[in-house]
């Protein structure tokens, strides 16, 4: 009988710890709250790329980290390699677990480097390489990955590119700025801010930044994938037309 | 970035400016020689970040509006033997059939790379070494340009082409000459141009000057005459296929190719036919040499984009 009290006693007590360590993590995760300034950008024609800016909040006394990231997909690269005395590609590598873009700003700059959870050390962690690459060569060719990526300007870190001031609500207003390059695709990618306490990740909170294709480019991509056989019809006309037009003008120009 | 314009096809901003110039220098040179110029367009838009495969497919789309510029302006001139063009270009869509299937072969041995970048530097090498030597003794001993009339004593090569079949007559050209030849060559041609991904023409200007015999003014509207349709055949395929024709990028180039083609065209009338052509071949020995560095240089990064991006 006291077994059978103790052990609903028990069960209560474990409930209520239950329901209180909820409540607290519903507290938490209104204390981190990040947006990106524009939370949608639009490729239209003249689109030369982007500057973001991150707006959040974290709790006083933390550090925090920014991470943008695109979604997680395959890449299909060329290994290139010597053969006699050139240069060529000599086999495929994939590389799994990549996002497409990946930008990372933090308040501090030691958030970013070394053994830190973000950054490109961490990334590294999470990609993996299979095809014509030997066991040994694993770390040489994640490294030259990264470095593919960064040359594309679509990886980068920013240590200290977070500032950070009092907020009217007692908590630290943190914003960042980086520029979405021309070349990102239209996509919706994650920009996640993370409230850090000595290295330690305490909370996160993430919102959308999407990026669309409007207008003419719009237009034109999906003549090109939809309506292919019109498009390539049309490319060969208004080329040839372009040639006459140009010669029939220099005709009329005279000069010879 | 000043003046950049988004292109959808390539995914990129580009300065319109540049791209403009760009199309200007090779429709000069278009116009200038009768080659499409595919061999100078293709790694000068790869170097402003254009994706290979891209930049191949919208070069065509371009030298299809820079020729027809080239080839109209041309016609005019009386400049197009257009009896023979049609034999190159028989040839020409046979060889280039069998240049692709011969190219996915070499792609699934996994070698077709090095063989791709190897016949571009062994025929860049060797028609620009050629012509550059030909056309420097033909100025030094004042040669007379048009060279129309057959070799006075018949050489091994004139003897073996007079007796094939079916001799033709053709009169812009002013040779005699049997139908297989321009066919064959034709083929040859075209199995080159589809493993080089190139229109063909720095290729067909010296097989037709120095095989068929044919004077230069006539040689660089025909050659421009067959382009034209070997690259309205490319762009279709390229954009049914590959989605890679960037017509926004096309259309700079071609505005920029169609007006430097023009000046191009006048300007070859004024030049001596020696001169082109140790103009032209100056050019593919300089890009023989930058594809051959681009080879033997070790690479900052030893990894590349599948497919060009």
């Amino acid at each position: 009988m006291r077994d059978a009290v103790e052990s609903g006693l028990t069960r209560v007590f474990i409930a209520a710890v239950f329901l209180i360590l909820s409540l607290a993590g519903s507290v938490r995760a209104e204390a981190v709250t990040v947006k990106a300034r524009p939370s949608t950008v639009e490729i239209s024609s003249f689109y030369q790329g982007h500057e973001i800016t991150i707006i959040g909040a974290i709790p006083a006394g933390h550090q925090a980290v920014a991470e943008v990231v695109g979604p997680v997909g395959q890449e299909h690269l060329m290994r290139k390699g010597r053969v006699g005395p050139l240069w060529l590609n000599v086999g495929e590598i994939t590389v799994s677990g990549a996002p497409s873009l990946y930008f990372a700003l933090s308040t501090t700059p030691d958030l970013l480097t070394g053994a830190s959870p973000w950054g490109f050390q961490a990334l590294m962690q999470h990609l993996s390489l299979a095809g014509k690459v030997h066991q040994n060569e694993m770390a040489k060719f994640t490294e030259q990955f990264l470095e593919l990526k960064k040359s594309e300007n679509l990886y980068a870190v920013w240590p200290g590119g977070l500032k950070t001031k009092p907020a009217d609500d007692g908590r630290l207003e943190v914003t960042g700025k980086f520029w979405l390059p021309a070349n990102v695709k239209p996509d919706t990618y994650k920009v996640c801010l993370t409230a850090v306490l000595d290295g330690k990740a305490v909370d996160q909170h993430c919102s959308n930044l999407s990026v669309q294709m409007v207008g003419f480019p719009a237009l034109l991509m999906s003549l090109a994938y939809e309506h292919a056989a019109l498009y390539g019809i049309l490319a060969v006309v208004i080329a040839i037309l372009t040639g006459f037009i140009m010669g029939y003008l220099f005709k009329g120009g005279g000069g010879h | 970035m000043f003046m950049s314009l988004y292109l959808p096809i390539s995914g990129n901003a580009i300065n319109m400016l540049l791209l403009f110039g760009l199309g200007g220098i090779v429709g000069f040179l278009s116009g200038l020689f009768g080659v499409g110029g595919g061999f100078l367009m293709t790694p000068l838009l790869i170097m402003v970040g254009i994706p290979s495969t891209v930049a191949a497919a919208s070069d065509s789309n371009q030298i299809v509006a820079a020729s027809t510029s080239g080839t109209y302006a041309h016609y005019r001139l009386g400049n197009v033997d257009f009896k023979m063009g049609f034999l190159l270009l028989i040839g020409g869509v046979v060889g280039g059939t069998l240049g692709v299937q011969l190219i996915k072969i070499l792609r699934a041995m996994g070698n077709a790379d090095f063989v791709i970048k190897i016949t571009y530097v062994i025929m860049l090498g060797v028609i620009g070494f050629y012509m550059f030597v030909e056309s420097l003794q033909s100025m030094r001993q004042q040669v007379p340009e048009v060279r129309v009339a057959a070799p006075s004593k018949p050489s091994v090569y004139a003897r073996l082409v007079q007796a094939l079949p079916w001799q033709m007559k053709f009169d812009k050209s002013g040779v005699t000459l049997s139908a297989l030849m321009p066919l064959v060559l034709g083929i040859f041609v075209g199995i080159l141009a589809a493993i080089m991904g190139v229109g063909g023409g720095f290729i067909m200007v010296p097989v037709m000057v120095y095989l068929l015999r044919m004077p230069m003014h006539v040689v660089v509207g025909t050659s421009l005459f067959q382009i034209l349709f070997t690259c309205i055949n490319v762009t279709f395929m390229q954009a049914i296929s590959n989605h890679t024709v960037d017509l926004v990028l096309a259309l700079i180039l071609l505005l920029g190719s169609t007006l430097g083609a023009q000046f191009g065209a006048r300007i070859s009338r004024r030049l001596k036919g020696d001169q082109l052509k140790i103009l032209l071949a100056s050019i593919v020995l300089l890009v023989m040499v930058q594809i051959l560095v681009g080879l033997v240089w070790p690479p900052s990064i030893l990894l590349g984009f599948k497919g060009g991006h």
